[in-house]
């Protein structure tokens, strides 16, 4: 049993993590930068170490800062969280090699799956669907036209170590392929510092279905079951819900067959730990593999719901080399949970990021909700990071009641101080396609445009 | 750095008195309440907690040096060393003052300031965190 963990992480994650130790009787390590001082995880933690100034590349980021408070604190193991070293190798490496578990996949399956390029190859070897598309990095524009021919416009081009919905573009015929061939690769080159970009059948209308994957060191692998994350604001989630409704209303027999796909890949990854293999499903019925995130994920609480299985505690229980205590027989799937990203940032003002300090700060309650954040009154949000302050979680016997109890649970939601996107999502969730259960990752710029139209006809 | 720890009282009997320490942040104590207060494990005290603000600023004309790194700090190159320096040490910028060490590495810090020691803030052989203030030098 591990006596300690350091949490190298922030925010709520960071207290999702806690959480789960205190339960186990595991003492905990907080890390945080200078703005993170009176942060919630830093409060909560048995221990906490200043790691660096704000910059996330002068604290949570900096490897060598980390270990060392890993070190003098003594810990067993260390859990990244999400984002900034939860899918880095190296760091995983590192860690292993001091002696230190890491909380999450080993670091062959990581670099098995590094970027999107890789993946695809595995996906292909693993018998799993993958959009038509190149075989690997394109090299040059002769390459890309020929490719294009071969699938059939429209197209998308996409950086190979692109990530959170950047460095894609969509081409419709030859002209615009060649010119966004060179402008992909020139912005990867400057973002990721890899210009690699390969070719994929552009999916109109796509929607985005995941499942949970949980792996132990014996090689067994079962999944969870699947969460439906098309409500995407420019790639980025804003309302995910599990089960998916396009695969209880129309399409029920994907959930076997994606969920088998799904284990395929990890298997072929030799995946341990947590992970989550996300898919495109098109209208007709078709998935493909899209890639696979080797960490936990932030829209997590959703499947802890339905299966009543506590995924960050499994986490550690497998990092501890215990194995899996489910067979996929055993996981069971029981009502609807929808959850809410609460982003502070002022969804009447193109989004634009809001920190500043929580004035009053009152979080919904009742039967069947749940919230995951850091958030607390008088707490300033730095300007450092993203702005997600929260997770609105409603679990229902069915789907019409977890979104009875999101409208009901959003209504309460006060925050003032900061803008936030409780409005927003209320908005969502009155939407009529979305409480239909009918809708792709094109709804919420329908919603947005929509209501611009009637703002711009209200105004003539 | 800060550590919590627990509820203090004291409880006195003909038999014997337990006590336990409260944290400064006033956070709730995962002590077992169930029978007789338990001996719980009592912790150090730490260095003052991180709170409002960073650090208490050092009075008038005092400078601090405070850690770059996360590691343990030590006062001199070895243990049958002396210290590098002593309260009332004249250090120039160059001046190594101590040695911090992490993952196995021993890191000379210099002081970057002109002037006399006036305080040595951390025992030797202690751990150390980013920008906690190590020495507080009077410049001139």
């Amino acid at each position: 049993m591990f006596e300690k963990v350091l949490v190298a992480n922030r925010g709520e994650i960071a207290v999702r993590i806690i959480r789960a130790c205190k339960e186990l009787n595991i003492r905990t390590v907080a890390i945080y930068s200078e703005a993170d001082a009176n942060s919630m995880h830093v409060q909560l933690a048995d221990e906490a170490i200043c790691i660096g100034k704000a910059a996330a590349s002068e604290s949570y980021l900096r490897i060598d800062r980390i270990v060392s408070a890993a070190e003098i604190t003594d810990v067993d193991a260390i859990h990244p969280g999400y984002g900034f070293l939860a899918e880095n190798a190296h760091f995983a490496d590192v860690c292993e090699s001091c002696n230190i578990r890491f909380i999450g996949p080993n670091s062959r399956a990581m670099n098995a799956l590094e970027d999107k390029a890789v993946s695809r190859a595995l996906a292909k070897k693993a018998g799993v669907p993958t959009p038509p598309g190149s075989e690997g990095v394109v090299e040059n524009e002769q390459d890309a036209l020929t490719v294009a021919k071969r699938i059939g416009y429209p197209v998308m081009i996409k950086a190979v170590a692109g990530g959170g919905g950047r460095g894609m573009r969509v081409a419709h015929n030859d002209i615009s392929l060649v010119k966004g061939f060179h402008t992909a690769r020139s912005e990867a080159e400057k973002a990721f510092g890899n210009s690699g970009v390969y070719i994929e059948k552009f999916i109109e209308n796509p929607h985005h279905v995941e499942f949970q994957i949980l792996g132990d060191n014996r090689g067994h692998i079962i999944h969870l079951g699947e969460r439906d994350c098309s409500i995407q604001r420019r790639n980025q989630k804003v309302v995910e819900e599990s089960p998916s409704p396009l695969i209880d209303n129309k399409f029920k027999k994907l959930r076997e067959k994606m969920g088998k796909a799904a284990i395929k890949i990890a298997e072929e990854a030799n995946y341990t730990n947590a992970g989550t293999v996300e898919f495109i499903v098109d209208n007709n019925g078709n998935f493909y593999f899209l890639e696979m995130n080797k960490r936990i994920q932030v829209e997590h609480p959703i499947t802890e719901e339905v299966t009543g299985i506590d995924l960050v505690r499994y986490q550690i229980m497998l990092a501890m080399g215990e194995p899996l205590r489910h067979s996929q027989s055993d996981i069971q799937f029981k009502g609807h949970a929808i959850e809410c990203r609460i982003n502070a940032e002022d969804p009447f003002d193109d989004f634009r990021p809001s920190p500043g300090r929580i004035e009053m700060y009152y979080q919904p309650g009742g039967r069947g909700v749940r919230v995951d954040s850091h958030a607390y009154a008088g707490y300033t949000i730095p300007s450092a990071y993203d702005s997600m302050i929260g997770k609105l979680i409603t679990y229902g016997k069915d789907r019409r009641e977890a979104m009875d109890k999101m409208s009901r649970a959003l209504s309460e939601y006060m925050i003032t101080g900061i803008k936030t996107t409780i409005s927003f999502q209320q908005a969502i969730l009155q939407d009529p396609n979305f409480r239909r259960g009918v809708y792709s990752t094109t709804f919420i710029e329908q919603l947005l445009s929509g209501a611009r139209r009637e703002l711009i006809e209200e105004k003539a | 750095m800060r550590k919590n720890s627990i509820s203090e009282f004291e409880l006195e009997n003909q038999v014997f008195k337990i006590k336990m320490k409260r944290g400064t942040n006033g956070g709730g104590a995962a002590v077992s309440s169930e029978d007789t207060p338990v001996l719980t494990y009592v912790q150090p005290q730490m260095a003052a907690p991180p709170a409002i603000s960073a650090s208490v600023p050092a009075p008038s004309n005092e400078l601090e040096i405070k850690s770059p790194m996360i590691g343990t700090f030590y006062r001199a190159p070895s243990p049958e060393s002396a210290p590098y320096v002593e309260i009332g040490t004249e250090v120039h910028p160059e001046t190594v003052v101590c040695i911090i060490e992490a993952m196995k590495v021993m890191n000379e810090i210099k002081a970057e300031a002109k002037g006399v020691v006036t305080q040595v803030m951390i025992e030797n052989a202690k751990p150390v965190e980013f920008g906690q203030p190590l020495f507080k030098i009077r410049p001139n």
